[in-house]
């Protein structure tokens, strides 16, 4: 059942790991249509060319606006499981449903389309350094063929949303790294999108920021966005008690809503 | 669709124009060496087209000499030189008569600047020839064979045969050897300008992974590169034409000087000069941009 890497031993964390997965079964309803949840994923390996196996036999609906933390160590496969949700890589087996579209199916040209349901925040907040803030967010907009009368409304729209219509006209080097996350989390947003991805979105801010920018995402999800977060918080983690799912050598170990960080016996 | 299309080219123009510019250093370099692969490039064309050029008329110059026996009648070396007119490899006979030759070895003299001492000859000592000019350099058919059997017009044909092949084969080399050289400057143009492209490219990388991520189609990515490309190339092209006709007249003269006889035209090399540098510039940058966003595209 388990797939061992060439001539590794298995790690002792693994047998822990299928242990937990008879326990911790995500609740899923085999019957349950994808279109339901904004995200699904049915039996999803993932295997590199290199021969690693990042995703092992993972299953994880995440419904309609839930706010889902993805924790684990590094190397667990939480950056995979983005990237494949993202369709920056196709799964080797199994199926990964976004928005009911199955995304090992779907043609090249509509990967962009399921972007645009898709606003994605780094931990780097990967900010254009030329361009101010309204740029920046703008950029989401222009680049995906919006024409320019109909750029201005939302993009102000958005900076309203996350505090910084004052800053509008500040570049990136000039804004706090708090501000600086909350401009990518605009441009995320600028879309319309039904689901955010934030990938370590407080890993380079300090405590207070970090609150800060996790109460924004909580809003957010509040006005109906579904959010999937990525993060080695833990104290932010236990302290929200929103469902928590845990991957460890690209398998789910945990799935529980109202979970903490680290698994509480 | 009409619009969309058009506010797309629009799109892609004005964000070419903004990405040359906000990476104007990295544009600049990559401008500067498209220039000078270009003028590279055309130095190597106008070499070859002059080699062209001059082996064309050495070869040119490959004809048939038949001396006249100076007991000839005009009228049986005017049957000679009609028989051999109709021969199929021959383009020209000419019948140089003794007093032509003698003026031919006059006007060499006094080109070479020297002191024609044939004024104090009593009669003129040159005898007349046949001169056939050949359709191909290559070619001599029965040529010789037609004149030698003429005894009582010719007195002799000159074994020039195996000179010509000589000739040829030294040509050809050359030729082939300018050819070559010209197609390896080509591919070394070929690849810095590639690689000048690709750097340029990879500078923005985080550029185009933000389009990526916020769902642009590869159309917007690729677009505004490729006109950026094209822009680098049109550029270079511009500025090396310019250097071209700068440098071109004093270069003219120093082919002429080289080449000496040439009858080189540099009129309509000039024209293929400025489609060759223009087309090539804007291919490479076309193809440079075409070659280095490939990978950065969706999978």
């Amino acid at each position: 059942m388990t797939l061992a890497p060439q001539g590794n031993p298995q790690p002792q964390l693994s047998q822990a790991a299928s242990r937990f997965r008879g326990r911790f079964r995500p609740r899923r309803d085999p019957d349950l249509p994808p279109e339901r949840s904004i995200v699904a994923l049915r039996d999803v390996t993932m295997r590199y060319p290199n021969g690693r196996i990042a995703l092992n036999d993972v299953d994880l609906e995440i419904p309609e606006g839930d706010f889902v933390f993805l924790v684990g160590p590094s190397g667990a496969g939480k950056s995979t499981l983005i990237k494949l949700l993202i369709r920056d890589e196709v799964a080797t087996k199994g199926d990964v449903f976004v928005d009911g579209e199955n995304l090992g199916r779907i043609g090249r040209r509509a990967v962009p389309k399921i972007r645009r349901k898709i606003g994605i925040v780094f931990q780097d907040y990967k900010l254009l350094p030329s361009k101010s803030v309204f740029e920046n967010v703008a950029f989401a907009l222009e680049v995906t063929g919006t024409p320019r009368r109909l750029i201005r409304p939302p993009v102000e729209r958005v900076l309203a949303l996350v505090g910084l219509t004052a800053q509008a006209r500040q570049i990136p080097s000039q804004l706090s790294g708090g501000e600086q996350q909350r401009t990518a989390i605009a441009r995320a947003l600028v879309h319309d999108p039904r689901l955010i991805i934030a990938d370590e979105p407080t890993g380079n801010l300090d405590p207070l920021i970090s609150w800060e920018i996790l109460q924004l995402l909580l809003r957010i999800n509040e006005l109906g966005v579904t959010v999937l977060m990525a993060t080695h918080n833990a104290e932010v983690v236990t302290a929200l008690r929103r469902r928590v799912v845990a991957l460890e050598e690209g398998r789910v170990i945990r799935d529980e809503v109202g979970g903490a960080y680290h698994r509480e016996d | 669709m009409g619009t969309r299309m058009i506010g797309f080219v629009f799109f892609s123009l004005r964000r070419a124009w903004q990405g040359f510019w906000r990476n104007a250093v990295m544009s600049l370099a990559a401008t500067a060496t498209m220039v000078l692969m270009l003028m590279l490039l055309s130095g190597f064309w106008i070499i070859q087209t002059g080699l062209s050029a001059g082996l064309e008329f050495v070869e040119q110059k490959v004809e048939v000499v038949a001396d006249v026996d100076p007991g000839a009648s005009l009228d049986e070396i005017n049957a000679l030189v009609d028989r051999v007119g109709t021969l199929p490899e021959v383009s020209s006979v000419t019948y140089v008569t003794p007093d032509e030759a003698l003026k031919r070895f006059r006007a060499q003299l006094q080109a070479q600047g020297r002191q024609d001492l044939t004024v104090y000859l009593d009669k003129n000592p040159l005898r007349g020839s046949i001169e056939v000019k050949l359709k191909s350099a290559r070619v001599f058919g029965s040529v010789v064979d037609v004149l030698r059997q003429d005894t009582t017009v010719v007195s002799g044909v000159k074994e020039i045969q195996k000179l010509v092949e000589q000739v040829l084969t030294v040509t050809n080399i050359l030729r082939t050897g300018g050819l070559v050289l010209l197609g390896l400057v080509g591919l070394t143009v070929l690849f810095i300008i590639v690689n000048t492209i690709r750097l340029a490219v990879v500078a923005r990388a985080e550029e185009i992974e933000i389009m990526r991520l916020v769902g642009a189609s590869d159309a917007f990515i690729r677009w505004p590169f490729i006109f950026e490309g094209a822009m680098v190339g049109a550029l270079g092209a511009a500025v090396s034409l310019g250097i071209l006709a700068l440098a071109g007249p004093p270069l003219g003269d120093f082919m002429y000087g080289f080449f000496r006889v040439l009858p080189l035209q540099f009129g309509s090399l000039g024209v293929q000069l400025a489609v060759l540098v223009t087309a090539t510039g804007v291919g490479l940058g076309v193809f440079g941009s075409w070659i280095s966003i490939r990978s950065y595209l969706i999978r």
